[in-house]
């Protein structure tokens, strides 16, 4: 119990510092979001509008401590400021269903990808020298050199427009009524296959060759001497002896590399147009809409420091040290 | 350094990488020399690969061979520089983290976890958003959005550099602590910084050619971010112009992957584990007569038996033409220094080489049948229900995530001495109980126990399938004397109630004389005494054996064999020289 008051007390802190980085980034940083936004309109706006403005993004002539509550208490009460790109809807509101998309379709193929790389990290490692270890490896190792992006690229250009398997672009098909219907699901999975398999792809190289390090490592142990003496059944040994024992190093590498697979996963998003987080980033940055920017920096870190808390659970759960000093 | 060096290019992967990285730094260099300009509308928009155009052109008619050559330049004179400087911060904070500890360890260790966790791509963009747009603002932003993995990185490996003596004694010695950080710890980091390096340009290129398609570079410059930005934006998908996007992506896929064959090749390197090991030698069975036989009544005869280890410098025999017997019930020792093969031969009568060995040649008889041919499944079957084992690290050889029942449990079920996982734990229980441990303790985890309780556990699970012979290899080495002591009365008397023979291996000599029946030495793989311990102790032949005798000096020849009881008090005793050579020689 102690354990998970420890990590809680560390997301806490974590968020603290990047919603007071949110602050404090365009304050230190030359030029602030209302003038950029003003010089925007080259000279249709009033000086006062510009006031304005820069009071709505919370630049006012108050002292730093004064804004930087104000900025806290905003956020406290869910409110973000108003979208400049879907303006007047807020900020809150816009990123609400982009997260649940973005959430659906990262969320599956991370966890997909990690889980067969996984596997494969694991049969490598148990036939080394072997056609996955000496073969699959180099080449999903190549494959996890291209940019998450290009690969969705790739295969929109080959899957969608080539051969038009799959759709281009959105996460369903607008002439369907969203809802729980089988007809909805069927034309949402269809949409997400070619996101999802990119990100695979491109994810799957790194967690097999990390699994099939530590793996390798665990082979050597005494551990596994052990098991092998005992007679236990190949299977045996590989499964509840090596890759148990090299899974727990990986879980935590796993929380490690999750912000770094989902910022890839939000350019995938952009190649697809699908409506999640990473679709509003990029609209935000091409239309200046530095609320949404921010909203979108806010609400993906916290989803990641979310994430990692959930990670430290189930180590927590694999490994029964780590429960001992809990 | 300069033979790391060589050593690397050595390694395929290394020259792999290394040619294809120095292919694309030439290009960059020189190759913008040689192409037409890559931002002029040279021709019509989305044409094809011609002639007048290699690569084809953009949608706006801009040549893709011009954008793809001149785009190396900026992109990896970024990368580079970013790699370089994420390594120098991360190096400064982990390093610094890692030496001066305590409460600069704890701030700095909190905000490269902090920066660990938060997400580096809207990081990036948030700051991007704010900086005037240029090359600068791509260096500052991707650097302070990746150093923290670094930290991490250098602080562990400066931490571990920290205990060892070189710096301890750099310490004591009184030098500042700038220069045992230069002169001490960097020169110590040199691979990591390599191995950093190299990483941190793979992020590098890779996060700002995602920031460059986002829009957040600089899109009038020509880098293979903007390239593909603007695919994006021209519609090469649309126009089915696969000739915009193809190239670029294909030259940032060589650059990522020539730097991961290099950093894995370091890493291979560094850890030799990660490399393949060299396969182990053949067996010669030309060279094993085929009048080999067992001993008749013997519980195992090893006959001939060589062993080899396939090493970077050819083959090494490691044990060579042993040939000894083990009857029911008798207590073999087997003594000789470190690396003369005894925990090898130990070893081989599971057949439990490391994959670099092999029996080469001979045989092992166990109860008349030959080990050395078993099929793998009557391998499996053999092992641990007619020869157990307990390893010098039975402390580690637990499973750590597994309690104690299922590893008794799983033993059971594999030979299938056991009905159901209640009776298995039953079981645990009651040998749990004759090693003197508490019943209980098999819900416990291994790294609940202490050492000699785990060593007692290895010896509970060598008994579970009650073999007819166990192999205890330096059983006790680990341990502190009393617990020595203890451990050993307990195998004693376990050994007179169920009558297993033990094949004792050890390098402490007094020990095996006060314990064994009969002793074998072992010298560079050959057997070169076998005897009764009484008869070596007195009469031994060898010149090696009596090297071995006079180098405890409490081992006279006129010693009088002890009788039982003390046996083992003397044994242990002569452990520590200091307190047997007290008048009297016990205490």
């Amino acid at each position: 119990m102690h354990y998970v008051l420890r990590r809680l007390g560390f997301y806490l802190l974590a968020a603290w510092a990047s919603l007071t980085m949110n602050f404090v980034i365009p304050r230190l940083t030359p030029g602030d979001p209302a003038t950029a936004m003003f010089a925007r309109f080259e000279g249709r706006l009033s000086p006062d509008a510009l006031v304005a403005l820069r009071a709505a993004f919370g630049f006012t002539e108050a002292p730093w401590h004064v804004q930087y509550l104000t900025y806290l208490k905003h956020l406290l009460t869910g409110d973000m400021g108003l979208s400049y790109a879907y303006y007047p809807s807020p900020v809150t509101e816009v990123i609400g269903t982009g997260l649940l998309w973005t959430v659906g379709l990262a969320g599956c193929a991370v966890v997909i990808s990690f889980a067969v790389g996984t596997t494969l990290g694991v049969l490598a490692a148990w036939n080394r020298g072997g056609w996955l270890d000496s073969a699959l490896a180099p080449v999903l190792a190549f494959l996890g050199a291209f940019p998450y992006f290009w690969l969705a690229m790739l295969a929109l250009y080959l899957f969608g427009f080539g051969l038009g398997w799959f759709p281009l672009r959105h996460a369903y098909s607008h002439d369907l009524e969203p809802g729980l219907t089988l007809a909805f699901l069927a034309d949402m999975g269809r949409h997400a296959v070619l996101p999802a398999t990119s990100i695979v792809v491109a994810t799957l190289g790194g967690w097999m060759l990390s699994m099939r390090n530590t793996m390798v490592a665990v082979l050597g142990t005494d551990t596994l001497r052990l098991a092998h003496a005992k007679g236990l059944p190949a299977r045996q040994v590989m499964w509840r002896y090596a890759a148990r024992n090299a899974l727990l190093p990986n879980v935590t590498g796993f929380g490690m590399a999750l912000g770094f697979v989902l910022s890839g996963s939000l350019l995938t998003e952009i190649v697809f147009s699908y409506p999640g987080t990473g679709y509003l980033l990029i609209l935000a940055v091409r239309n200046q809409d530095y609320p949404l920017m921010q909203g979108l920096f806010l609400v993906i870190t916290l989803a990641v420091l979310a994430a990692n808390f959930a990670v430290d659970l189930l180590c927590l759960w694999l490994d029964p040290r780590t429960r001992a000093h809990a | 350094m300069r033979d790391a060096i060589r050593r690397l290019l050595r390694q395929r992967k290394a020259a792999v990488g290394a040619s294809i990285l120095l292919g694309f730094l030439v290009l960059a260099l020189v190759g913008p020399f040689f192409v037409q300009d890559p931002t002029e509308l040279l021709g019509q928009p989305h044409q094809p690969p011609s002639g007048a155009h290699l690569l084809g052109t953009t949608g706006q008619g801009q040549d893709v061979l011009a954008q793809t050559v001149v785009g190396a330049r900026e992109t990896l004179a970024i990368g580079f520089t970013v790699g370089a400087l994420v390594t120098l911060v991360g190096a400064l904070v982990g390093v610094t983290a890692g030496y001066l500890g305590r409460r600069v360890d704890d701030a700095l260790t909190l905000t490269t976890n902090v920066f660990l966790v938060i997400p580096g791509l809207p990081l990036a963009i948030v700051l991007g958003a704010y900086l005037p747009s240029g090359p600068l603002r791509m260096v500052v932003v991707l650097t302070f959005a990746g150093w923290a993995w670094n930290a991490r990185i250098f602080r562990s490996e400066a931490l571990s550099l920290r205990g060892r003596d070189f710096v301890a004694a750099a310490v004591v010695a009184g030098e500042s602590h700038a220069r045992i950080i230069t002169r001490e710890l960097l020169p110590n980091m040199a691979s990591l910084v390599a191995s950093s390096f190299i990483g941190n340009t793979l992020y590098a290129v890779g996060a700002q050619v995602g920031l460059e398609f986002l829009g957040l570079g600089d899109v009038g410059a020509v880098t293979w971010g903007t390239n593909l930005y603007w695919a994006g934006n021209d519609a090469a998908l649309l126009t089915r112009s696969w000739w915009i996007f193809v190239p670029t992506g294909l030259c940032i896929a060589l650059v990522g992957f020539s730097l991961t064959l290099l950093s894995s090749a370091i890493d291979e390197l560094t850890n030799p584990a990660l490399r393949l090991p060299p396969r182990a030698p053949e067996a010669r069975p030309a060279a094993t007569p085929v009048h080999l036989a067992p001993e008749a009544g013997a519980l195992l005869s090893v006959r001939e038996l060589s062993i080899e280890f396939t090493t970077e410098g050819g083959l090494t025999r490691a044990v060579d033409q042993v040939s000894l017997d083990i009857a029911p019930g008798e207590i073999l020792g087997l003594a000789g220094e470190s690396g003369s093969g005894k925990s090898t031969l130990g070893s081989a009568l599971l057949r439990l080489l490391p994959p670099a060995a092999a029996i080469t040649q001979g045989r092992v008889f166990f109860e008349g049948v030959d080990v050395t041919a078993l099929s793998p499944e009557a391998l499996r079957a053999f092992r641990w229900s007619r020869v157990s084992m307990v390893f010098q690290s039975a402390m580690s050889a637990l499973n750590p995530v597994l309690p104690l029942g299922e590893q008794f449990h799983d033993t059971l079920a594999a030979h299938d001495r056991t009905g159901s996982r209640a009776a298995s734990y039953a079981r645990a229980r009651e040998l749990l109980a004759m090693v003197g441990l508490k019943p209980e303790l098999v819900d416990a985890w291994p790294h609940q126990l202490s050492g000699g309780m785990r060593q007692r556990v290895g010896i509970a699970l060598a008994l579970a399938l009650e073999p007819r012979l166990i192999v205890m290899d330096e059983p006790t080495t680990a341990l502190d004397v009393v617990v020595q002591k203890e451990l050993l009365q307990r195998v004693v008397e376990l050994k007179a109630r169920l009558g297993f023979a033990i094949l004792f291996i050890t390098h402490d000599l007094p020990l095996l004389l006060a314990l064994a029946d009969r002793v074998g030495i072992l010298q560079a793989g050959k057997l070169v005494e076998v005897d009764t311990a009484q008869r070596l102790r007195t009469e031994a032949r060898h010149p090696y054996t009596r090297l071995l005798l006079s180098s405890f000096p409490h081992l006279g020849a006129d010693d009088v064999p002890p009788p039982a009881a003390d046996v083992l008090e003397q044994a242990t005793a002569t452990n520590k020289p200091g307190l047997a050579a007290l008048p009297g020689g016990r205490r």
